[in-house]
């Protein structure tokens, strides 16, 4: 998050991932919670199954007719209870199809939201030790392939397990000496699946970092394409693109000859299978203990269960690893539950009422790094605005970090209205101390929508309202469809100040009792940078403020100032007093070589400086 | 300019052309991979017929030995032609992905009109779907090959009923087919459902930070759970079409299959088949749907190939932004850079000088002259654009070749970026440079917290776009890499404003000298009090005109504008 706690920590994996166990105690969990339907869908896909296996046992005993010099109407017969059958396994299977994919689909609907929502609320320690990388490959990529194998392969691999099930039982209903004669391929599928799962699942990991480490070359490439040019690196990084391009394709020309020998491997059960069956259907036509019909049903069941089993077998990876996603998605729903308030809610209105806070720490230390602060001791009264001035690495915002409670200090504690932070709770430390990072991001889809995200209620006029006290109106006209205009990825892309000034609008949406801004304008170029100290200003009117200044101005227009050096308060006071000091601050403020320093007079300045006589 | 346009049809044949070996390969494999599979139920009717049905122990074995081969070539078949058309796929699919990296990243500039996410997408996918069209030509082959096996089979059988199973099929799978919009529409929209819940997922997320500071996520979990109810109410809404498909079709199949049985039986019953020849024509009567819907699924995997190839061609037809002269590198002179009346964007006749040896502040009033400024500097606008002329040492830049001419000028974004790799490569911007020129250059950008804060040093990993630095120190490093290359004319834009001010103090002092050589030129393009310091000189820019220049200390007192611009 910032320079000191970023440099050198590697992402680590702290997020939990369930145990098979555990996740198949909340499959069933969730499963139970739908007892109904989870009956329904199971007897109608095992019935719809069942139904298929009539037409083979019908074709055998048609075979026998045959022989038998039958006469037509028993053709007939035949032929209409396959057509019968074929009615009622159409009717099942769409029925239970549908009913199969509600019961699914509700249950990881379920789950997805329940993933997100513990993912949104995860503790700020956690969150500040692993990072949102985990988080988001788990919100993203681990819901999309469970939910991808549940849609597109799980009714089609469920039909198939139960067709190889029940076909296998109706060999075995047929004639049992048959049903052992099928069974002679199954050793042989399952060493072939075993040698290709042992191989395929590195590979596929592999597979998905190659073409990950590929797409990134090439995002790079693109995105810093201006600077590539410049520096003559084209080839360079077409080169590093190819070798990217090249080592993914590599890979996945060698998992095509894992899989095609594995295919090898299947042909090979099959035809172990079907020979056995036909040999077996041969000697017991012989000895008279089975007809020719039972033989040819033997060998039309077999040759049925091709396609199904190919299927199992193919997809059993994809349902492999959407098994271990699954695991870690049923390892994110068992983080603990701080969506909850715990006490009760205080009213809107009373949370406007500036607090008072203050934050004593003796000593702050990440993990067994050194000691990044030391003896500070600062009192915000109620309403009053605190500049952090010091240069990069002083602490700065390590404290602004522990002021806005996402950072626990090692030796010391915050107390809001006298009330120590860690009782406060996260849900009701949430509301009442905003925090608004460098890290800008604008949420994809309608600027009201991103707006909304800080107060759901808020009506057009409102969200107007707010962005325009932090100066954004004017580019609001600009826009094609006022609020409704798509932002973010994807949509209409905004400068770094008007991300800005969107991170302040949201804040004033938010109406927190305190606002600590960290470098909030520190993106922002010169572009609108004294706009932006002016929206940040107007956002935290008559809330008790902690900005991280950046500029000398910032600090300037604030009620005091502390100054901070290696992890210590080097110098603190109104910006006039630090001048008078004569301290490391006016020799600062004196660097930026004004003859005539004329401070901002805070929030009255703005109309002075828009009046200033134009040169020219 | 002439523009090589290049269609999406070019693109297909390209592929097959290129590919042309292993395709036709792979199309003779896979036909004898397909003809095998149609003739698996042929043998299971002869070996019943020949040894079941008869008892004959040579019989057996012969037709036990039969079908042996049979697999065995089937087997053979399908692993090599797969393996053939795979590859020829995922080659093109590579070449093609290199050729348009090739073409964005085009020194003269890439006019496809695309954004970076688009093309990013044309390399990751279309590169891919377009090579698909090397598939379809070996599935459509292989899929005509089985049809006609399974056909020459049924008839040498009995022609009534062959003729009928031929033509049945067929009929059969495109009534069938008659869903096949509603369940592309269904599937493309619960697709297109699932994305936006996936997406938004990780738009969330990647913001948590963000709802987290102002105690959003409650907001944000509510929102995605609506999202979710939704993508789940489309994609009931596509199960069930899906379901209703797959009941129609094992209906339509299975009487179908009642037809053919019972036909077959009375033919067998009239000693027109033999138990044999009933098994072989039920058999292939359910065979042979495969290939017929194989050849529908070929039509559709065409039309994204096409879809995708129209893209690949967008990229790769894409013309130049500029049309840069062949001039070398021009003799230096001692005025490097001048601007003579330059039009573009908001500048209006801007005349400029830098002259050799000296730091040159311009201050732009307005951020979008300073934008415009450092467009026409980089040589980004192409000659139609602007009007007036920028001399490097005397030469009209456009005469130059565009190596020529970025020997001379460099300009370092405001907008840093940095790539994945250790920070020696990022800061020698792929030169063989010693650690003490860039040890020197670290000290001058006041960037050494990167090196210090970490025990690799110079080779210290950076993760993608410098990701694991803060937005100072990505700064600093471009501010370093910049010094590093030591160009003869280097062009800064607003370089520090990520950087807190007493960082900057010491950045000006270590820029000032780092440039201070008597042969180089440099451009400050910047607000900040601390670096128009260290120029000699300041340009001011308002509404697209130089209004003033002169000394920093000189603006600073005599001119109450200047003052309170650059005091922010």
């Amino acid at each position: 998050m910032t320079e000191s706690t970023r440099a050198g920590v590697e992402p680590r994996q702290l997020l939990p991932t369930a145990t098979a166990g555990q996740t198949w105690a909340t499959l069933r969990a969730e499963l139970a919670r739908l007892p109904g339907l989870s009956a329904l869908a199971g007897t109608l896909l095992v019935a719809a199954s069942a139904t298929g296996l009539v037409a083979p046992w019908v074709l055998g005993r048609l075979v026998d007719d045959v022989i038998a010099d039958a006469d037509t109407t028993q053709i007939v017969t035949w032929a209409g209870v396959i057509a019968g059958a074929a009615v009622l396994a159409g009717l099942l299977t769409a029925v239970g199809a549908t009913v199969a994919a509600r019961l699914g689909e509700t249950v990881l609907a379920r789950l997805r939201e329940r993933v997100l929502d513990r993912a949104l609320h995860l503790p700020s320690a956690t969150l500040e030790r692993a990072g949102t990388g985990d988080l988001v490959a788990r919100a993203g990529d681990d819901v999309a392939v469970v939910t991808n194998v549940i849609a597109t392969s799980g009714p089609a691999f469920l039909g198939a397990l139960l067709s190889v099930v029940l076909t296998a039982a109706g060999l075995f209903a047929l004639d049992w000496r048959l049903g052992i004669a099928g069974l002679a391929a199954a050793p042989a599928y399952a060493l072939a699946l075993r040698w290709y799962l042992r191989r395929s699942i590195p590979y596929y990991a592999r597979e998905r970092i190659a073409t990950g480490e590929r797409a990134q070359a090439t995002a790079e490439a693109l995105r810093g394409s201006a600077t590539v040019r410049a520096y003559r690196m084209e080839d360079a990084h077409v080169a590093r693109i190819a070798e990217r391009s090249g080592i993914a394709r590599d890979l996945s020309l060698e998992i095509f000859g894992l899989f095609t020998r594995f295919g090898l491997r299947i042909n090979r059960s099959e035809f172990v299978g079907l020979a056995a069956v036909l040999l077996a259907g041969f000697l017991l036509v012989r000895d008279d203990l089975a007809t020719v019909g039972a033989a040819t049903t033997a060998a039309l069941y077999f040759h049925r269960l091709f396609n199904p089993i190919g299927l199992l077998l193919f997809e059993s990876d994809s349902v492999l690893q959407a098994g271990a996603s699954l695991a870690r998605l049923v390892g994110v729903t068992a983080l603990p539950d701080t969506a909850t308030p715990s006490g009760p809610e205080p009213a809107r209105q009373a949370r406007r009422e500036p607090a008072a806070l203050e934050v004593t720490v003796a000593q702050h230390r990440y993990d067994d790094g050194p000691v990044v602060l030391r003896d500070v001791d600062l009192r915000l009264a109620p309403g009053e605005r605190v500049a952090l001035v010091g240069a990069s690495g002083a602490g700065k915002s390590t404290l602004a970090g522990i002021i806005a409670g996402i950072i626990a200090p090692t030796h010391g504690s915050v107390t809001l209205r006298g009330v120590p932070l860690a009782q406060l709770g996260e849900h009701r430390l949430r509301r009442e101390i905003a925090l608004v990072s460098q890290e800008v991001h604008v949420f994809a889809g309608p600027l009201a929508d991103d707006l909304r995200l800080a107060d759901p209620d808020a009506t057009d006029d409102e969200l107007t309202a707010a962005l325009d006290l932090v100066g954004a109106a004017p580019w609001l006209r600009t826009l094609p469809d006022g609020l409704a205009t798509e932002v973010g990825e994807g949509g209409r892309r905004l400068t770094a100040a008007q991300a800005q000034q969107l991170a302040l609008a949201r804040l004033v949406l938010a109406d927190p009792a305190v606002a600590v801004l960290d470098e909030a304008t520190a993106e922002a170029g010169s572009a609108g940078a004294r706009d932006l100290d002016r929206a940040a200003v107007a956002a935290t009117e008559g809330r008790t403020t902690l900005v991280v200044a950046h500029r000398l101005s910032q600090a300037a227009t604030a009620d005091r100032i502390v100054v901070m050096d290696h992890g210590r308060v080097a110098e603190h006071g109104t910006h006039a007093e630090l001048l008078a000091a004569g301290g490391g601050y006016s020799r600062l403020w004196r660097s930026w070589h004004m003859p005539d320093p004329v401070p901002p007079q805070g929030r009255a300045s703005t109309e002075q400086i828009e009046e200033q006589p134009v040169l020219g | 300019m002439s523009v090589a346009e290049i269609s999406g049809g070019v693109v297909l044949r390209r592929a097959l052309r290129r590919q042309r070996g292993r395709v036709l390969l792979g199309i003779a494999l896979l036909c004898t991979h397909q003809a095998t599979e149609a003739l698996v139920p042929v043998a299971i009717g002869v070996v019943i017929d020949r040894a079941v049905a008869t008892g004959d122990v040579r019989a057996l074995l012969l037709s036990l030995a039969g079908l042996a081969a049979l697999f065995t070539v089937l087997a053979f078949a399908y692993r090599a032609g797969a393996r053939m058309a795979y590859a020829a796929v995922e080659h093109e699919a590579h070449a093609t992905r290199v050729e348009i990296a090739r073409s964005a990243l085009d020194p003269r500039g890439h006019r496809s009109g695309m954004r970076d996410g688009e093309l990013l997408s044309v390399t990751a996918s279309d590169a891919e779907l377009s090579a698909l069209v090397v598939r379809v030509a070996g599935l459509t082959a292989a899929a005509f090959t089985a049809i006609v096996v399974a056909a020459v089979a049924l008839l040498v059988v009995d022609v009534p009923l062959g003729l009928g199973v031929l033509l049945g099929v067929p009929l059969l799978v495109l009534a069938l087919q008659r869903m096949a919009p509603l369940l592309t529409r269904r599937s493309s929209s619960q697709q297109e459902a699932l994305a936006a819940t996936t997406a938004l997922a990780v738009d969330l997320v990647t913001g948590l930070r963000v709802l987290r500071g102002i105690g959003a996520q409650d907001h944000a979990a509510r929102r995605y759970a609506g999202a979710s109810r939704h993508a789940l109410d489309v994609t009931l809404r596509a199960a069930t079409t899906k379901g209703l498909h797959l009941g129609l079709t094992t209906m339509v199949n299975g009487l179908f299959l009642a037809t053919v049985a019972g036909v077959a039986g009375w033919l067998a019953l009239q000693g027109r088949l033999t138990i044999g020849e009933l098994v072989a024509v039920v058999g292939l009567a359910q065979f042979i749907a495969e290939p017929v819907q194989t050849l529908g699924y070929c039509v559709q995997l065409f039309a994204m190939a096409r879809a995708s190839a129209g893209r690949v061609a967008r990229v790769l037809g894409a013309a130049p932004v500029l049309a840069p002269g062949d001039a070398g590198p021009p003799a230096p002179t001692p005025s490097r850079l001048t601007l003579d009346g330059v039009s573009h964007a908001g500048l209006d006749k801007v005349n400029l000088h830098v002259r050799a040896g000296e730091i040159l502040g311009v201050l732009a009033y307005d951020p979008s002259d300073a934008e415009a400024l450092v467009a026409v500097l980089a040589g980004r606008v192409p000659h139609p654009d602007h009007r007036g002329t920028l001399y490097v040492d005397g030469v009209p830049a456009e005469e130059l070749h565009i190596d020529a001419l970025r020997a001379v000028v460099l300009v370092e974004q405001h907008d840093v970026a940095l790539f994945e790799g250790t920070l020696r490569a990022n800061l020698s911007a792929g030169t063989e440079v010693d650690d003490t020129v860039l040890r020197a250059a670290v000290r001058a950008a006041a960037a050494e917290d990167v090196l210090a804060a970490h025990p690799h040093g110079f080779d210290r990993q950076l993760t993608e776009r410098g990701a694991n630095l803060s937005g100072g120190q990505r700064q600093r490093i471009g501010l370093a890499r910049a010094l590093v290359a030591d160009p003869p004319v280097l062009v800064l834009h607003n370089p520090t404003t990520a950087v807190d001010a007493v960082t900057e103090g010491l950045l000006a002092e270590g820029l000032a000298s780092a440039r201070g050589a008597d042969t180089h030129g440099t451009v400050l393009i910047t607000t900040s009090p601390a670096l128009l310091r260290v120029t000699h000189r300041v340009a001011v820019l308002d509404r697209g005109r130089v209004i003033a220049e002169g000394p920093h200390e000189q603006l600073l007192a005599s001119d109450a504008r200047y003052r309170e611009e650059i005091l922010r």
